[in-house]
């Protein structure tokens, strides 16, 4: 099949509106809930309004079946408008995986029914305050007690976790087995021994909700168990391989948001009696936020490529992801350099760049674990 | 009831535009449904909802504005009629070959733009009521249809604003205030694609010819008043505002 880069009618208007969507209902809120550290409801209720949230639920389940290319377009616009914002959506995204790729037809039948019906959204709950990249480590306990898992154990960094209407919680029911002992498990909203606080004092995507989650002898029934017990590590590793794909997106939309915004500075900006665009030290700046944009950009859509034909991807993911994020600070770094003083304060949108895209360096793995990934793929060959 | 909606597509106001060979050059400009016709769009389907029936969008203009009849339908518009035509044509040639299509639709009446972001003329609509023997109803801020033949509409004038009962079908133009449109929703664009799209070949003569198109540019007079006595300087200030600049 020859190589063709052209996006089709309906991936066009499904861009424009969330373009539109991201200039008209993100953009002019963003720095008002990055300073009240407070998620913006109304702007879920929006997305689930025009279809934006949760879309890559199937259609036969309620949802839009959106391919990973859809969703890479997608995420680049809504994180242009607000990264953090952009989170809440693609947080959901991330608890809606393990079940679409581990879930029987009765269980995405009922756990998905939830997240089309009404705005909600969905979580994943793998971090620990002990564990992070060593993700097998995990100490959050599920002992089986009859038709229940009983689970105790602390999850920390999770996104939308107190919004969630159901978090997929991994835990072990052996930590000796490592990871051959973990299970995933659907843990709804308000089951009795879940408790969610709020995780104040974040650096940026402030809108975003970040959670710690507590379990104090929750009674979780078996047939909210995600696949076999053991097999809870493998869903969480292939969740995460698709889902890095969209991390890479927001860190699309920011450099993109970075290199506008520094670029219609530098044209305004006088110094020495003409626009700052003029000297070559700041185009130099322009040019690379440019090529480092162009290049994710297109690395990202070939990941998602891969993704949507069904062909291994997983160093693919970690390559968009690593890649794309580290792209896109430097171009929030830079964007704030051309800024001068004007850059660093919260008046103007880029230093909110920095501090959002940094996160994209660190979860869903660290671009660290990102680099082991691609290491073993070239390893292992 | 069948409602119908003439369109028409525009570059978005953040475009910059560049004039080559004496033409304006529409290559790198986004194009977007005009936002007038944005509003009769939105109320087209409003009327529709209310009152049952079927919702039309009709557009004439060159194969790309088939991207904002696509806009139309994934708001709601139940399908689309496209008159394919390159190249300028005068309003009332669109008008006359519009009619042509509107008289076969025979709907209960017609919503377009009050004026359109491009060529700014304001004479679509009345053109259009004139070729087809319809009263017009321009600026509209509200509508309410009374029976499938008499619609009673609040429409803005010069001075204020003025409240009329009009014979249907007639055409009515849109005005800010009439209503807020809706995002085209995600699964609104899936479903766009299957909506049937009728695309009608037009080759007409435009009764005006474009010879040069140039963008209006105002250079800066850069007066400045000096300001050692105030009271003179405050003197020269109002005469310029009111003599040169006439804005007082």
């Amino acid at each position: 099949m020859p190589i063709d880069f052209s996006l089709t009618d309906e991936q066009k208007e499904l861009q424009k509106l969330a373009r539109r969507f991201a200039k008209e209902q993100i953009a002019p809120i963003a720095a008002e809930y990055d300073a009240k550290e407070e998620v913006p409801w109304p702007v879920v209720e929006k997305l689930h309004e025009v279809g934006l949230l949760n879309a890559i639920i199937p259609e036969a389940y309620g949802g839009l079946g959106l391919g990973m290319l859809e969703e890479v377009i997608i995420g680049e616009e809504l994180a242009w408008g607000c990264m953090g914002i952009y989170t809440i959506p693609m947080a959901s995204d991330l608890g809606i995986t393990p079940v679409l790729l581990a879930g029987s037809h009765e269980q995405k039948q009922r756990f998905f029914k939830k997240l089309t019906e009404k705005p909600a959204l969905a979580a994943f709950a793998l971090s620990e305050p002990g564990n992070g990249s060593d993700a097998a480590a995990l100490r959050t306990r599920a002992v089986r007690d009859g038709d229940y898992y009983v689970l105790n154990g602390t999850k920390t960094w999770i996104s939308n976790g107190g919004e969630a209407e159901w978090v997929v919680v991994f835990a072990t029911v052996n930590p000796e087995l490592r990871h051959k002992g973990v299970v995933a498990l659907v843990v709804e909203k308000g089951t009795p021994g879940f408790k969610a606080h709020k995780l104040h004092g974040k650096m940026g995507q402030r809108a975003s909700g970040t959670y710690e989650l507590v379990f104090e002898d929750c009674r979780v029934p078996v047939e909210n168990r995600l696949g076999q017990e053991g097999e809870g590590f493998r869903i969480a590793m292939n969740t995460l391989d698709k889902t890095r794909i969209p991390v890479a997106a927001g860190s699309l939309g920011v450099a993109r948001r970075a290199l506008e915004e520094a670029t219609r500075y530098a044209k305004e900006r006088q110094a020495f009696g003409r626009p700052i665009a003029d000297f070559q030290a700041i185009q130099f700046k322009l040019a690379e936020m440019l090529m480092g944009l162009e290049t994710a950009r297109a690395y990202t859509y070939y990941a998602a490529w891969l993704t949507d034909t069904g062909q291994p991807q997983a160093h693919a993911a970690a390559i968009a992801k690593a890649y794309a994020s580290e792209i896109a600070f430097e171009a929030a770094n830079q964007a704030i350099q051309i800024h001068g003083g004007y850059g660093y304060m919260r008046e103007y949108p880029v230093e909110k760049l920095l501090r959002d895209v940094k996160l994209n360096q660190i979860y869903e793995g660290t671009n660290e674990i990102q680099r082991l990934i691609i290491a073993r793929h070239i390893l292992n060959q | 009831m069948k409602f119908l909606a003439v369109i028409r597509q525009v570059p978005d106001g953040e475009s910059r535009l560049k004039i080559e060979g004496g033409r304006v050059d529409l290559s790198g400009a986004t194009l977007i449904l005009d936002q007038m016709d944005e509003w009769a769009v939105e109320e087209v389907i409003r009327l529709q909802e209310k009152h049952g029936g079927e919702s039309v969008v009709v557009a004439l203009g060159p194969e790309r504005a088939e991207e904002a009849l696509r806009t139309a339908l994934a708001m709601g518009i139940d399908r689309a009629v496209h008159l394919v035509a390159e190249g300028y044509l005068d309003p009332i040639t669109q008008a006359e070959a519009l009619a042509e299509v509107i008289r076969a639709e025979a709907p209960t009446l017609v919503f377009t733009g009050g004026q359109q972001a491009d060529w700014d003329s304001q004479a679509l609509g009345p053109a259009l009521a004139e070729a087809l023997g319809w009263p017009v109803v321009s600026w509209t801020t509200q509508i309410e249809l009374e029976s499938e033949t008499q619609a009673k509409a609040l429409h803005d004038l010069d001075e204020g604003a003025e409240r009329v009962r009009v014979a249907l079908p007639a055409v009515f133009t849109s005005q800010q205030g009439l209503n807020e449109p809706r995002y085209p929703t995600l699964p609104g664009i899936m479903k766009a694609k299957r909506k049937e799209l009728k695309k009608l070949p037009l080759s007409a003569a435009s009764k005006a010819e474009v010879l040069e198109q140039t963008i209006q540019e105002r250079t800066r007079l850069n007066k400045l008043i000096d300001g050692k006595d105030p009271v003179s300087a405050a003197h020269e200030l109002v005469r310029l505002l009111h003599e040169e600049a006439k804005v007082i």
